[in-house]
């Protein structure tokens, strides 16, 4: 019998098990710190968790004030990771975000052409309203984003693993401002919505920062750590029924396909394979992290939306009949699941 | 459309009957056998194959349990795909029990095919049984074990007990544990069970019924056909159907020459006009007459319709005047002769007046088209076709023979009491001589073209075509038209409004009384 399902025995010196058993109770241990300095938000950070694990970026959309700079900061200081914040404006350049070549002296006297690296030289990076900064700053992200490397002057840097992505963007200051290529957003593994917090974890909020000090948030994990995790994650294994289910999503997306009604009707471009991969790898995760050892279908179900709704562009008259990317992916689902 | 693309794959320049064969038993040969792209497609297909492969020992305990469960999968899709052939067996067991009269051969026949229908079922539902698979996933669904089971079942053949597909296997044993999985999956009555009782009930009644009796449907059938309720949908079209016949068959052996002439020696009596009245006062008498006179030979007729229809329905008189007209001999038109005589002598004012009065009835009903004031109209016209059914019958003979006064009172009267019977109204005949006789007084003036059109909403009247200029009538042109009588008198409009018609019957009434 053929699988996909790895099947090593052991990764890190550990059997995988175990190892499965040590990612859910440190993971567990990471939402208890996060959730010292954040307030609700479970979603979210449970989204960053699982994007984390499963090695891509999150983008976070939401109103300024919600904590998003403060999710990156606290998750940073709880997987003991380096931290680096980049302020997208619209004259940042790509020098600046992936450093530039500078004169060096050296100690004879001698100069010469040196890279001075960039604040992308980090492990998580926070790259703050994203969408302010011109595409040419913003392709600068691509490589880094998919290949952990940049290139100056023809020399490719290495970046260090882990290397995680979070870029916000503002959805009500439009003006002034450059939507992400859609080539820059299908390599963020999700996009996360932040939403307002509730009656409840706002009076926790007031509580929490008007009093006494701050909530001091110890590290958990490190970088090892994480990519140990990363690999117990994909050997995880797939039913092939759930598989099914994920390639019959991506597909009812596609507008090419004319059985397809809703996407033939309303969106322009489908998702790609990159879509099914974080499907599957975050639906890996989720288990993990829910203490299982199978992706289910419940998992899958759960991260269409953050996984799928900035890979599908819908056209103009999914625009003129108000409709957007989640309820046509909600529809989509609700279809496929009937059947 | 399928066929055409397999057959265009495999030969992609004609489409030969070599090709369509090759094509065909290619695509029977990939049913048959589950072709391996298909069943890529379909995993779960697919996985039907793991129930041949060994498992891990760890899985025997859920397998166990799966094949449990598989086992009422099977009976409960069984029941309820039998139990729905049952109902349409039954269905056609009712049908054919109420409709066909000898049951065996049809029983028979219902019986092989259940048989027949009741394998298929059972290979179809084997074919496409559950595999160990699908029953993983089905109880995965069923207890929540959020696909577990089916992960482990579809993992078994891997032997992996420190690594995570272990780790899977143990998980999933934990969890099946916990749950009854047999509770899940209960035998269950069908939906359609009570359905099919019933259906079973009703058969089983309906052939003790048919023990004794014949197919309820037929008999329905006959009853229905008898039952009054029937009889009085289709006696009204019967009826229509017979003063069709009548009305024909007046037109056809009236001569148009000879109705012109009756029509100028009729206006030419005056008081032939008001014969109705004497004949209501004649009736009882000339009723007595006319049972005499008409012998053996109308009595039969008498007795072949209902008393019910001959009294309230004029057409029977018109019916049987024409049947006494060729039945009866020379004697009976003697006779005839001298009740005429005889009613035209007894004729005086109180009659005229009646008659007028009958007039503007016979024009109001002509003018309306209410089905109340035809009801009126006949029942103004019981009495005299209750007691003379033959009266003018015995009268008309008699017509074409003498040209004496009172014979051709007679006339007149045997003619309008005809066309009366036969055109439910008697106003058309009435309100026509009443205009030739105006258009005789007032040639030119007195009225104008339009006044010579008939009334066009009255469909039943049977329709004269009168001639201005001449000042004749002609009696019973069926096939004429208004329009065509409006094209010659040089008026466009047929339809006359209703304000324009009372103006010409009070018009008329204006002029007949300063006549009179």
């Amino acid at each position: 019998m053929t699988s996909s399902v790895g099947t090593e025995g052991q990764a890190g010196g550990q059997p995988l098990g175990q190892q499965a058993e040590f990612l859910a109770e440190k993971m567990a241990e990471v939402r208890g710190e996060i959730s010292k300095a954040i307030v609700g938000q479970a979603e979210v950070v449970d989204g960053v968790l699982i994007a984390l694990l499963a090695g891509g970026h999150v983008l976070l959309e939401g109103a300024p004030g919600l904590g998003k700079t403060m999710l990156v900061r606290t998750l940073a200081q709880a997987v003991a990771q380096k931290y680096s914040r980049i302020q997208f404006t619209p004259d940042l350049m790509p020098a600046d975000v992936i450093g530039t070549s500078v004169v060096q002296e050296n100690g004879d006297g001698r100069k010469s052409l040196g890279f001075q690296p960039g604040p992308i030289f980090t492990n998580l990076l926070l790259a703050d309203e994203i969408n302010r900064a011109t595409p040419k700053t913003q392709s600068a992200l691509l490589e880094a984003m998919q290949e952990k490397q940049v290139t100056v002057a023809h020399t490719s840097h290495l970046l260090e693993e882990p290397f995680f992505v979070m870029a916000t963007q503002n959805p009500l200051e439009m003006e002034g401002t450059y939507p992400l290529p859609e080539a820059q957003l299908d390599r963020f593994l999700f996009k996360l919505r932040v939403p307002y917090p509730g009656r409840e974890d706002l009076h926790d909020i007031l509580d929490r920062t008007t009093q006494g000090t701050p909530a001091t948030v110890s590290p958990v994990v490190n970088g090892t750590q994480i990519l140990e995790m990363r690999k117990v994650v994909r050997a995880v294994p797939v039913a092939p029924h759930v598989q099914e289910h994920v390639v019959k999503l991506t597909l009812a997306t596609h507008p090419e396909n004319r059985e397809n009604l809703l996407a033939s009707k309303y969106i322009r471009y489908g998702s790609s394979p990159r879509g099914a991969q974080t499907l599957i790898l975050g639906g890996k995760v989720r288990a993990l992290l829910d203490g299982r050892y199978n992706v289910s279908m419940e998992d899958i179900r759960a991260l269409i939306l953050p996984a799928l709704r900035h890979r599908i562009i819908l056209n103009f008259e999914a625009q003129a009949d108000g409709r957007t990317p989640d309820d046509l992916l909600e529809e989509i689902a609700g279809k496929i699941c009937a059947k | 459309m399928l066929l055409r693309q397999k057959i265009n794959l495999l030969v992609p320049r004609e489409f030969s009957g070599r090709a369509y064969f090759s094509a065909c038993r290619e695509f029977l040969r990939q049913i048959s056998s589950g072709d391996q792209t298909q069943s890529r497609r379909q995993p779960i297909f697919l996985a039907r194959s793991f129930d041949q492969q060994p498992c891990s020992q760890e899985l025997h305990g859920v397998i166990a349990k799966l094949k449990t469960i598989r086992q009422r999968i099977l009976a409960n899709t069984l029941l309820r795909r039998w139990t729905k052939w049952f109902v349409w067996m039954l269905i056609a067991l009712i049908a054919v029990a109420a409709v066909i009269t000898k049951l065996a051969g049809a029983l028979f026949f219902i019986a092989m095919v259940a048989a027949v229908g009741a394998a298929s079922v059972l290979v179809w539902t084997w074919r496409n049984r559950p595999s160990r698979y699908e029953t993983a996933r089905r109880l995965d669904s069923a207890a929540g074990l959020r696909d577990r089971v089916s992960t482990a079942i579809y993992l078994g053949g891997i032997a992996d007990h420190d690594g995570m597909i272990g780790e899977q296997r143990r998980d999933a044993l934990a969890h099946l544990v916990k749950v009854d999985p047999r509770g899940f999956f209960p035998l269950q009555w069908p939906g359609n069970a009570r359905r099919a009782f019933v259906l079973v009930l009703l058969a089983a009644g309906l052939f003790a019924y048919r023990i004794h009796h014949q197919p309820p449907l037929i008999s329905l059938l006959q009853t229905t056909a008898r039952s009054q309720l029937v009889q009085s949908i289709l006696s009204p079209i019967v009826h229509a159907m017979e003063k069709d016949l009548q009305r024909t068959v007046a037109l056809v052996t009236m001569k148009p020459e000879a109705t012109g002439e009756e029509l100028q020696r009729s206006d030419a009596v005056s008081s032939s006009d008001d014969l109705w009245k004497a004949d209501d006062k004649a009736a009882g008498a000339e009723a007595q007459k006319d049972a005499a006179d008409a012998g053996e030979g109308d009595q039969p007729q008498d007795q072949l319709q209902a008393p019910g229809s001959q009294e309230g329905n004029p057409s029977g008189d018109a019916r049987q005047d024409s049947n006494s007209q060729s039945q009866e001999g020379k004697s009976g038109n003697e006779s005839a002769d001298d009740k005429s005589q005889e009613q035209s002598e007894q004729q005086g004012p109180e009659g005229r007046q009646s008659l007028g009065q009958s007039l503007m009835q016979a024009l109001k009903n002509m003018m309306s088209n209410s089905p109340n004031q035809q009801a009126n109209n006949r029942a103004a016209q019981k009495p005299s076709g209750q007691g003379t059914p033959q009266s003018g019958n015995s009268q008309q003979p008699g017509a074409t023979e003498s040209d004496k006064r009172g014979e051709s009172r007679g006339n007149s009267d045997a003619k309008q009491k005809a066309t009366q019977t036969a055109s439910e109204g008697a106003g058309s005949q009435q309100g026509s001589k009443e205009l030739r006789k105006d258009q005789e007084s007032h040639p030119v003036n007195a009225v104008p073209d339009r006044v010579a059109l008939e009334a066009s909403g009255f469909k039943e009247q049977t329709r004269m075509k009168v001639a201005t200029e001449t000042g004749t009538a002609q009696l019973a042109d069926r096939g004429l038209s208004p329009q065509q009588d409006a094209v010659v008198n040089g008026a466009e409009q047929e339809n006359i409004p209703a304000r324009y018609r009372f103006y010409v019957q009070r018009y008329f009434e204006h002029t007949d009384n300063g006549k009179h």
